[in-house]
């Protein structure tokens, strides 16, 4: 590492250790402390309708869920068609308690923070369990047991009478040392407790692809018999891929089911586990920053796709059907078009302009 | 002379700009209402009528000015049929000082609920779903639900079954909460004596071909099927059952099968779908057919042309559908300013609990009043059983009430 922290012009480590580091220079920490502050502050400024807190909240819902796929699929090369799944086991794990105790039940509404964490687990509980497979199977193989599970979850909700048959279960309003959080501040109180889990949980990524266990990950996904001779456990390793993943799914499982105030079966079909897994190619499979970048410009695209074929279908009825094909033919087109000429997603763009910056003006 | 000029201008914006703030004044108020429902995706066939519906009866209100100098703005949004978008047009909505709501599916009717009796808002859905009323307070359903539209079928096939015995019935449903809503209480009215015998419950899939399904029914000597879904997988099943020649050609004729449906699963929709197939189908609603000349009827095809739409749309049961629940929107508004009230959530609510006895109110787009008390927020209760005969839906017999529905109540 350069001598001098604030002007690092490139990657020049002196130990290991420094090239541990979760900030490499002091500007990115800086500016990572500016950008979280303005990610605080902004909603006290600005006032935004509950429609879009709505989907901003979506989104940062979307990119816990996108960094346990990007552990998973990103990191340690297990791609995964269930992480919907996953996603819906948190959340029915709230319902499950709400089925069972009321959903206006004191641990629903007071002990919120440690039913999120508990749906985590549940959910890394799942993972791992459906991740056994993987001791067997790879690839194609691999996507096929995962899709079975997603299949699996979809029947047994959509058939339980116990779950309502996928109807939305209500999930009450939570409370806050200021009391109940009612309609008004709904969404911007989510705002922030979604946005906390967001930077932990971010935190935590980073940190473990920091320790052996994170390079495990990377190792098994570049060739997992090298790493069995280098005295890594590759079946373990899998294992706990999936566990982790679960656990980030199942927690933003769990905050969909608060922030949406109820668990439909809808919400985790095939077609969201397609969404995850294109914002994580569209973001960047295996970086961090991809985790940010996918949801925002998946939502943000779902979103203007969604008028568009609101307009089509409004203005011209006899097109219903095209209107109605608008959103799965965007969603092809924008991931074909990123694997061919993106693979490395838009966290790749990221990092060229980082790069512009990092050694500017001297550019050449 | 110049300081004249300036006077007379100035005097003359002063004039203009008085004017425009009284004209202001005189526009009157707006009230806003909004509709999400299916104009694209799953159900679309049913929901972009019904959405035309909507959005020429508003037109009209503001045409004739039927809320006199005050003018009615319905936000009108696709949601896909799904639950998700739903909510967020709804808060859209109610981010624009919406005073009614119109929803759509039963899924997203449900899950809405509880946000419902928090804003306090009236809210008429297109899905008949009994469970909506449930813990609720502020949905009204526009005609009667699908448990009396399913019973009320049922009831039609056990009092006029010819064969010996109980009439065996099976169920053909939309496989969600909208489909299965009816089943409960028709098992029910069974417990409680009504005369058929429910033989088999068939939840349908995306099925190109139902030889297999219908086979089966045969096998087990079904007679009657009960359809609670939407026209096209009806139609798929009438197209199979007419190549397989098991269409009943008279009600009940022996060896073979009569089919019958209620609202969403019938209407003139169904025999562009499925053509030939749909011939001696039956089908109940609460709604006037174009068939069924009238009052209703006439306005409703002045409606359509008024604003240009086709003969498809004119005739469609959706489009009544759309325009009836502006209706009665419409006239809780009117009679709230009648009274003096201002048109809010709340007066608009208690206009609508109050629309019973000689207050009841009568559309003329379907075949009895709208009735809404606090212990019945179901429409129109009665309802009318049509039959298809030469590619139209004809009446058969006087408008009629499920009673088996008071019975498991």
């Amino acid at each position: 590492m350069s001598e001098n922290r604030w002007l690092a012009t490139g990657n020049f480590f002196t130990s290991y250790k420094a090239e541990q580091r979760i900030f490499l220079t002091h500007v990115d920490r800086v500016v990572f402390i500016g950008f979280l502050v303005l990610m605080f502050v902004w909603p006290l400024i600005f006032e935004v309708g509950n429609k879009y807190m709505l989907v901003i909240d979506s989104i940062l819902i979307a990119i816990i869920a996108v960094y346990g796929l990007n552990l998973l699929t990103g990191f340690a090369g297990l791609i995964s068609i269930g992480h919907a799944a996953f996603v819906g086991v948190g959340a029915y794990t709230v319902a499950t308690f709400a089925q069972i105790l009321g959903s206006n039940h004191v641990l629903l509404t007071h002990a919120w923070p440690l039913m999120i964490v508990l749906a985590g687990c549940v959910g890394a509980i799942f993972g791992a369990v459906v991740g056994l497979p993987a001791l067997r199977l790879k690839h194609l193989y691999l996507v096929i047991a995962t899709l079975s599970f997603q299949m699996i979850f979809q029947w047994a909700i959509n058939f339980s009478k116990f779950f309502d048959q996928g109807q939305t279960i209500a999930i009450g309003r939570v409370f806050w040392f200021t009391g109940k959080v009612v309609r008004k501040e709904h969404y911007l109180f989510w705002y922030y407790v979604i946005l906390v889990f967001v930077v932990v949980l971010g935190f935590a990524v980073r940190n473990l692809l920091r320790t052996k266990h994170g390079r495990c990950l990377v190792a098994v996904r570049d060739n997992d018999r090298a790493a069995d001779a280098m005295g890594m456990h590759p079946g373990f390793t899998k294992v706990y891929a999936f566990a982790v993943s679960g656990f980030f799914a199942g927690v933003a499982g769990a905050l969909h089911a608060y922030m949406w105030r109820g668990v439909g079966f809808e919400s985790f079909m095939l077609h969201h586990s397609i969404s995850y897994l294109a914002m994580a190619i569209v973001g960047g499979l295996g970086t961090l920053m991809g985790s940010f970048f996918g949801p925002v410009a998946i939502l943000m695209l779902d979103l203007q796709v969604e008028n568009l074929a609101e307009f089509v279908g409004h203005y011209f009825t006899a097109l219903g059907d095209v209107s109605t094909a608008f959103r799965p033919l965007s969603f092809g087109l924008v991931i074909v078009l990123f694997l061919m000429f993106e693979p490395r997603g838009i966290a790749n763009w990221w990092r060229i302009i980082r790069t512009y910056f990092k050694l500017w003006p001297f550019r050449y | 002379m110049k300081n004249k000029q300036i006077t007379i201008m100035l005097i003359t914006l002063s004039f203009l700009l008085i004017l425009g703030f009284s004209t202001q004044v005189l526009a009157g108020e707006t009230y806003k209402m909004g509709l999400s429902l299916a104009i694209t995706g799953p159900t679309s066939d049913a929901g972009s009528p019904y959405s035309k519906g909507a959005e020429d009866y508003v037109k009209y209100v503001n045409d004739e000015k039927l809320l006199g100098d005050d003018k009615l703005v319905c936000f009108i949004r696709d949601d896909a049929y799904k639950t998700e978008a739903t909510k967020r047009n709804f808060e859209d909505f109610l981010d624009e000082g919406i005073v009614f709501y119109l929803n759509y599916s039963t899924g997203s009717t449900m899950a809405l609920k509880q946000d419902f009796e928090e804003e306090k808002i009236p809210v008429i859905p297109a899905s008949f779903h009994a469970g909506n009323l449930i813990d609720s307070n502020y949905i009204f359903l526009p005609i009667a639900s699908y448990s009396s539209q399913a019973v009320g079928l049922a009831e039609y096939v056990a009092a006029n079954h010819k064969g010996s015995g109980k009439a065996k019935v099976a169920m053909f449903l939309h496989p969600s909460a909208f489909g299965r809503g009816p089943l409960g209480d028709v098992k029910k009215a069974i417990d409680v004596g009504l005369g058929i015998e429910l033989v088999e419950v068939v939840e349908h899939g995306k099925d190109l071909d139902n030889t297999a399904m219908l086979k089966r029914l045969k096998s087990k000597g079904v007679q009657y099927v009960i359809s609670q879904t939407v026209q096209p997988p009806v139609a798929t099943m009438l197209k199979g059952a007419q190549s397989l020649g098991m269409i009943a050609s008279t009600y009940g004729e022996a060896g073979k099968i009569t089919f019958l449906g209620c609202h969403y699963a019938g209407g003139p929709g169904l025999i562009a779908l499925a053509g030939s197939a749909a011939e001696n189908y039956y089908w109940t609603t609460s709604y006037k057919l174009m068939t069924a000349k009238g009052p209703g009827t006439d306005a409703q095809l002045a409606l359509a042309k008024r604003y240009g739409r086709d003969a498809k749309l004119a005739n469609d049961s959706n489009y009544t559908n759309g325009i009836m629940v502006v209706q009665v929107a419409v006239e809780a508004m009117r009679r709230a300013k009648a009274k003096g009230k201002k048109v809010t959530r709340e007066n608009l609510h208690a206009e609508m609990l109050a629309m019973n006895g000689y207050n009841a109110y009568y559309p003329l787009t379907t075949v009895g009043p709208v009735t809404f008390s606090k212990d019945d927020r179901e429409g129109v209760d009665t309802l009318q059983l049509y039959v298809a005969k030469g590619g139209v839906f004809y009446g058969v017999g006087l408008p009629f009430v499920a009673e088996y529905v008071q019975k498991i109540k």
